[in-house]
């Protein structure tokens, strides 16, 4: 009898058992601290889910770790640190316009920079190491090594302050719960990446070579595509993901400094590890996850909100190794 | 047992040949060298560098084991390393006097703690694949770290924890004089912590040369032709980790002797540590153990002497504007260094010299 129940309404038991995990936290927190919570962490889980989708596409076409996507996302913000502090007068002028102009600017920017980089990276050093796992693990952190120390030289080894476009700032107040306004724009930028990528794999033509990749390279390769071109473009296409997320998640923490790659790479690999390499919808769950998650626990015990990640990564690891969404979906 | 098999053969023509052969009497020389430094130079800064050498090749070579002779790569080696570091401190520091005995059972409680842990971790990541292990050692080290600086009460925080050595390893102790050098505890700690490294290194290669690390060695090389053979590669997987974090522990445990004080960034930083030992490991060649002693005099001496470097670069080729840029930006350099390495020599110093000398006898 349970078996016939969890065979038929497993899906759905495991939706409202999420659910009914995530309205836990109002037992020791207020509701409208509860709802704002809720909305810093969406706003950082899609923040998270922009690294991580890149990371996970990457693996699940080219079966590549790419320990050098964090160092790709701290281009990408410092990129778009370059591009807020050329147009200074546009970030802080009071238009609404105007600080979405420079905020696309700088976003845009930093895609095909970081993308131009990613290519490069891919075609110097990744490719001498395809079907290698180890090496290349050794050689993207080799390539992070160098990538965080180029920032420096460029930008100097100290953190610098990120300007939030002025009508960015502040909160709005709706029905008496505080909803920052970035917040809002982290949320509806995560969407709205997640649906473009989920139309491109499954209406377009490169989308299905892509996927058909992830299931099976040989036979991509036998029906006569050229599956080097393709890893170059997801590569490229990963590192303009990361680039975005740098550039996003820079505004939203107000702050850019050379190390960032590596505190937002550890995050992405529990996200990818929750959700499943080489699932995009795997990474988007596992994003939310991890963002709502870290935001109750950082409010409830503060010292405990690095732990709780990695307590819940070990917990999936346990009871489905391959993460919640297996590749390929 | 009349008929010998082939590899029994080749180990005896080996044995026969051991003492026509150079690099065994560079070994011997190598390690002359290490017994003679406290009376050849002194100097405080020298024998701090020398023992840090041995130290850190040791620690290479533990980290060789997983990821020369087993082909994982483990992001969690300096977080055992730390673990080591901090169950001595903890003993000999901060909850216990310092005396033999609490020396013994700091190590030994680092051996343990160590084993428990390295045989949690391998049990999660290995029912997945050989990579995760590198995604999950890099969380739990970053964790490690987290509680180490959070938890001040247990563990010191930020501060860290000083410590001080029992009897006459103690930094006050002399014993009088000997060839016009002063015999302090620092003198006994720094044979102390030499021949438990010396046996370290001893037991490692018993470990690579024996069965089972023949049987780890196939399965870095095919590991699907190794499980056809009948080999459990997951149990063996297990213990080449478990091993080799062990043996990270107790050089960890040495190096708190030796410093005298642990804190989080210096014992389990993902970034001072592991990037030290990765560059180490590649540099002086991954599946040798040798290599981690070519590996680590090469890193720390640069890193020791690069200031120096830097005023004499400036002081003889005040014009050499490329030659000031690359010691300024050393780490630069060191990470083009390692890629280079990666793609073109990736066995090494250690490697390559051999492979070269092969093809010379042939």
């Amino acid at each position: 009898m349970a078996e016939i129940i969890l065979r038929r309404w497993g899906g759905e038991l495991a939706i409202a058992g999420a659910i009914a995990l995530f309205l836990l936290p109002l037992l020791g927190i207020p509701g409208k601290t509860y709802l704002t919570l809720t909305i810093a962490g969406l706003a950082m889980g899609m923040l998270l889910f922009l690294v991580a989708s890149g990371l996970s596409i990457i693996f699940g076409l080219m079966d590549v770790l790419n320990f050098a996507h964090g160092s790709l996302f701290a281009w990408g913000a410092y990129v778009g640190f370059t591009v807020f502090n050329l147009m200074m007068d546009w970030v802080e002028a009071d238009s609404v316009l105007m600080n979405l102009g420079v905020f696309a600017i700088a976003i845009v920017i930093a895609m095909i920079a970081v993308a131009i980089l990613g290519i490069i990276l891919e075609r110097v050093i990744v490719r001498r190491v395809y079907g290698n796992h180890l090496f290349q693990i050794l050689i993207t952190f080799g390539a992070t090594i160098v990538l965080v120390e180029l920032i420096s030289v460029f930008w100097g080894p100290n953190d610098e302050v990120m300007t939030v476009p002025f009508t960015f700032r502040g909160n709005w107040d709706v029905m008496d719960v505080i909803v920052d306004r970035y917040r809002v724009i982290c949320i509806v930028i995560g969407l709205l990446v997640y649906s473009v990528i989920k139309l491109i794999l499954k209406k377009t033509k490169i989308g299905t070579i892509v996927r058909a990749g992830v299931e099976n390279r040989e036979m991509v390769q036998a029906m006569g595509h050229n599956i080097f071109l393709l890893f170059t473009g997801v590569f490229a296409v990963g590192a303009g993901l990361a680039a975005l997320g740098g550039v996003a998640m820079s505004v939203f923490s107000l702050q850019v400094y050379p190390h960032m790659g590596s505190t937002y790479l550890l995050f992405a690999f529990i996200i990818v590890i929750i959700g499943g390499l080489g699932s995009v919808t795997g990474s988007l769950v596992g994003a939310l996850i991890v963002g709502l998650s870290y935001n109750y626990v950082a409010y409830l015990v503060p010292w405990a909100a690095a732990g709780s990640n990695v307590i819940i990564m070990i917990v999936i690891l346990l009871v489905r190794p391959t993460g919640l969404f297996p590749s390929g979906e | 047992m009349a008929e010998k098999t082939p590899v029994q053969l080749f180990h005896l023509e080996d044995k026969r040949k051991r003492y026509r052969r150079s690099d065994f009497y560079l070994r011997i020389g190598v390690l002359g060298l290490l017994f003679l430094i406290p009376f050849l130079f002194p100097s405080y800064k020298t024998v701090d560098l020398a023992m840090k050498i041995v130290i850190y090749a040791v620690l290479v070579a533990s980290f060789d084991i997983m990821l020369g002779y087993t082909g994982i790569l483990s992001f969690g080696h300096g977080m055992f390393f730390g673990i080591g570091a901090y169950s001595v401190a903890f003993l000999i520091g901060k909850y216990g006097d310092p005396s033999y005995f609490n020396l013994m059972l700091g190590m030994a409680i680092a051996l343990l703690a160590a084993a428990a842990l390295a045989v949690i971790i391998s049990f999660l990541s290995l029912r997945v694949k050989a990579i995760f292990f590198a995604m999950i050692t890099l969380a739990i080290a970053e964790l490690a770290i987290v509680l180490a600086t959070k938890l001040s009460g247990f563990t010191g925080g930020e501060d860290g924890i000083s410590l001080s050595m029992p009897g006459i390893f103690a930094v006050s102790f002399s014993a009088g004089e000997f060839l016009g050098i002063e015999i302090t505890g620092r003198v006994f700690t720094y044979y102390l912590i030499l021949l438990s490294c010396l046996g370290l290194f001893i037991v490692m290669l018993r470990f690579t040369h024996s069965p089972l690390g023949r049987v780890l060695q196939a399965i870095r090389d095919n590991e699907q032709r190794a499980e056809a053979l009948g080999y459990k590669t997951f149990i063996f997987q297990g213990i080449s980790i478990t091993f080799g974090c062990v043996m990270a522990a107790l050089v960890g445990g040495l190096y708190a002797m030796w410093v005298g004080y642990v804190n989080p960034e210096s014992c389990l930083g993902v970034f001072e540590i592991m990037l030290a030992v990765l560059l180490m490991c590649i540099i002086g060649g991954m599946g040798t153990l040798y290599g981690g002693i070519v590996g680590a005099a090469f890193y720390l001496i640069t890193e020791t002497f690069l200031p120096d470097l830097q005023h004499l670069a400036r002081d003889f080729f005040p014009n050499a504007l490329f030659l000031h840029n690359v010691l300024e930006r050393w780490s630069l350099v060191l990470g083009v260094l390692f890629i280079l390495i990666v793609i073109f020599f990736p066995k090494g110093v250690i490697g390559s010299v051999r492979d070269y000398l092969a093809r010379g006898s042939r």
